[in-house]
């Protein structure tokens, strides 16, 4: 991991989990596996509180424990997980597309796995209900089984999967294997029942928060009796299936840009050809799976009333469009059709890349990264030539850009000795190299926004107490039944200036949020790209 | 005294009027003028007087001497290279051609109009030095309506085709087609239109060894990225930007300014 994703990770486990877990989780990122041992020698907390930060990274699936490399016997090594740490950035993505896809209940249960890591089916269903009925009138509730159905749901179409038995990776371990695989965890894709709903045997409805003032005590009680009943499906965990939404929004994108390019009749059949080769198609796969244009004309939606000719015509654009999102893969039945996905992704990279380019250095160095995109290498006296600008501004502009390494120079000698009158001096843009380079940029930028945002409540953490307090007072004071004399008593404890600081404060700390948001998107592509160009090699 | 009388009497005209009136001739007759004609023309005028205007004239440098085989020539100079100017700009070497001039008179007259402000010097629009140069204002015409025809139309067909002639006619400029294609394919670089190559019958307007290329406007095919819509994907001190240095995101004052914006 890069210094700057290793500083995120930071940052994030410091927002959701507290100091003590950001130190155990960095301290584990910078040093690989490490033994329970060492852990604590090295960081000098006590016992306790690095065994409970440990136990917080498990739940979370963002650090794993294996045997020692030292052979069977050997101290368990704990190993953190960045990626997965990295993916807390995108759980407000996760959440809006369940919600989208699966309405309040989907977002609930998407939440509640985020938030707790995993869960069993039957935990899951109950918390959801509840929160659901919390929030309905009076009188009203949510069923459980409608809540299961919505899980169910969610199971098939595989937004949620089971957690890998923890048992299997151990039997393995002490079995005819004497040196087993130490950092690769098996994948939950792995086992045959990933997908498998169990049957679970929940009835009832969901229960309101008691309003009446029940000791603590007793509610506890009454809780673990609750949790004690068995619904047949103990020891069967579930976790959100992160490579699911992936390609969820990979496939989001990829219709949108269709959209952007040429018109919203041709991006919803490329939206049906998706939708049709989401379970025939591998996740991995490069292109989709061969679609027969009857196929396709079959599939779309009525609504859409797309005549056959008009569909083939439509086809033929979108197989003839420079971009290559779709391809032809035969001739039969009406024309075989493929959405090239990697090609796409390449695309889409590289039109950020551009994007990029064009916002900070203006449009006329985009031309000439576009230029330099297209053709690949080029003399100094070409990029003028060809991008008819002013040999003077077109220096300044590419110079800029290998400064910025956004371009390379290659030295082309003609001679051994490097005179540089005896030397072409080639520039190229390298896309992949790029990426990664302005992957890291986006790291590092989120990082900078979460910073800021834990500066600006710091800032002001006096006022935001103060106004919590207030807020409680009222609170309690409304369900008492006070004055509306008293009421604005309170109230005006906080004074205008501080009213107005607060409402700043909410303001910058939204317009932050949303800015991680959308760098995290640009995070996506990259990520995407790159981890496409390593399958094809 | 009533001598020099007469002689005032026989040429009534003055020296500028003369000169007037030889320009005239030369503008009727472009291909130039012999010292006949002048002489049918002014009956009157003294070869003295003449010839006293005509050295005028060739000092000043309006006029053109040229050796022919029936005697001298003259012939207006600067407005044939002028108006080649005026219609479509001209290259240095045309102008040397046309008027017969050595280069570095042409050059020194060249900068001379160009300081009064009656020419300008542009550069070419294409790559290849065998095209005519026009100006900058008119080059951005061209784009300006190409742009629109490929939106009106969806695809614009390069070559002597109709659409094409509108276009060159609202330039106002004789585009060569490598011009043309010069300027599409900056548009291609700006992202603004894209190309296609499609297979065409021999003879089909546009066609070029049995290719034709097709242009089309196009959108871009994504919003500007995320990356760049916060500030620091335009920062110009981000590699410089750590926590608790001199730059921090705690204390940016680029980040405050597009917070309370």
């Amino acid at each position: 991991m890069t210094a700057n994703e290793v500083r995120l990770c930071g940052l994030l486990l410091r927002e959701h989990f507290g100091e003590v877990v950001e130190k155990v989780g960095t301290h584990l990122l910078k040093n690989g596996p490490e033994t329970l041992r060492t852990i604590i020698h090295e960081t000098g907390m006590p016992l306790d509180q690095v065994k409970k930060s440990l136990c917080v990274l498990m739940q979370q699936g963002a650090c794993t424990f294996c045997s020692g490399r030292k052979g069977p016997g050997s101290p368990a090594e704990y190993c953190a997980n960045g990626d997965r740490i990295l993916r807390i950035l995108r759980y407000p993505r996760y959440i809006y597309t369940a919600k989208t896809l699966y309405g309040d209940t989907g977002e609930l249960i998407i939440e509640e796995l985020l938030q707790r890591g995993h869960l069993t089916m039957s935990e899951t269903v109950k918390t959801v209900a509840d929160r659901l009925t919390q929030n309905m009138e009076e009188g009203r509730s949510m069923d459980y089984s409608e809540v299961s159905s919505s899980f169910s749901k969610l199971v098939e179409t595989h937004f949620l999967q089971r957690c890998p038995p923890v048992g299997v990776e151990k039997k393995a371990s002490s079995s005819d294997n004497p040196a087993p695989p130490v950092t690769n965890p098996e994948s939950a894709e792995s086992f045959p029942d990933c997908y498998k709903v169990p049957h679970v045997t929940l009835i009832g409805r969901g229960k309101r928060p008691l309003v009446t003032e029940d000791g603590e005590e007793q509610r506890n009680a009454k809780k673990r009796k609750l949790d004690a009943q068995a619904h047949g499906d103990e020891g069967i965990y579930w976790q959100v299936n992160f490579e699911r939404f992936h390609l969820h929004f990979r496939d989001q994108t990829i219709i949108s840009a269709v959209a952007n390019k040429l018109d919203q009749t041709s991006s919803e059949i490329v939206r049906t050809m998706l939708r049709m080769s989401e379970v025939t198609t591998a996740p991995l796969a490069p292109s989709t799976k061969p679609l027969s244009a009857n196929e396709i004309f079959r599939s779309l939606p009525s609504s859409y009333s797309i005549q056959r000719q008009i569909l083939d015509q439509y086809l033929s654009l979108l197989v003839d469009d420079p971009m290559e999102f779709v391809g032809k893969a035969g001739e039969s039945g009406g024309g075989m059709f493929v959405v090239n996905l990697h090609r796409a992704l390449a695309n889409l990279a590289r039109a950020t890349l551009e994007s990029v380019v064009q916002e900070r250095f203006g449009s006329r160095s985009a031309r000439i990264f576009r230029l330099l995109l297209r053709t690949r290498h080029l003399e100094q006296k070409q990029v003028e030539d060809f991008a008819m600008i002013p040999a003077k501004e077109a220096k300044e502009m590419l110079y800029t850009l290998v400064s910025e390494n956004l371009v390379q120079l290659q030295e082309v000698p003609k001679t051994p000795d490097y005179a540089p009158s005896r030397t072409f001096y080639l520039y190229t843009v390298n896309q992949l190299p790029t990426a990664r380079m302005l992957l890291q940029n986006c790291y590092k930028s989120v990082g900078n926004l979460i910073e800021r945002r834990l500066f600006e409540t710091k800032e002001s953490k006096r006022l935001l107490e103060k106004s919590q307090r207030i807020e409680a007072i009222l609170a309690s004071l409304q369900a008492s039944g006070a004055e509306p004399e008293q009421l604005t008593e309170v109230e005006e404890m906080i004074t205008a200036a501080e009213k107005q600081q607060l409402s700043a404060l909410r303001l910058h700390v939204n317009k932050l949020d949303s800015a991680e948001n959308q760098v995290d998107e640009t995070i996506f592509l990259l990520e995407s790209y790159i981890f496409s160009t390593s399958l094809t090699g | 005294m009533a001598e020099v009388k007469v002689k005032k009497e026989k040429g009534v005209l003055d020296p500028a009027e003369v000169e007037k009136r030889i320009k005239e001739l030369c503008e009727q007759f472009p291909q130039g003028i012999t010292d006949h004609v002048i002489q049918n023309d002014m009956p009157h005028l003294e070869p003295q007087q003449r010839a006293g205007a005509i050295n005028r004239l060739l000092s000043l440098g309006q006029l053109d001497l040229l050796r022919n085989s029936s005697g001298l020539l003259y012939r207006l100079k600067d407005t044939q290279g002028s108006r080649a100017l005026v219609e479509k700009g001209v290259r240095s070497r045309d102008i040397r051609f046309k008027s017969n001039l050595p280069l570095t008179e042409i050059n020194k007259i060249l900068k001379n109009l160009e300081s009064k402000k009656l020419i300008k010097a542009v550069k070419s629009v294409a790559v290849s030095l065998n095209s005519c140069r026009c100006s900058r204002a008119n080059t951005l015409n061209v784009l300006r309506v190409l742009l629109l025809l490929s939106k009106i139309f969806g695809s614009t067909r390069l070559g002597p085709g109709p659409c094409l002639t509108v276009e060159v006619r609202v330039s106002q400029v004789d585009l060569s087609m490598e011009d043309i294609e010069t300027i599409l394919n900056t548009l291609i670089y700006d992202g603004k239109v894209e190309m296609t190559v499609i297979v065409a019958k021999e003879g089909t307007a546009g066609s070029v060894d049995g290719q034709m290329k097709l242009y089309r406007g196009v959108n871009s095919i994504t919003a500007p990225t995320g990356l760049v819509k916060t500030p620091c994907g335009l920062c110009p001190v981000f590699d410089d930007c750590h926590d608790g240095g001199e730059i921090s995101p705690s204390t940016c004052i680029y980040l405050s300014e597009w917070l309370d914006f």
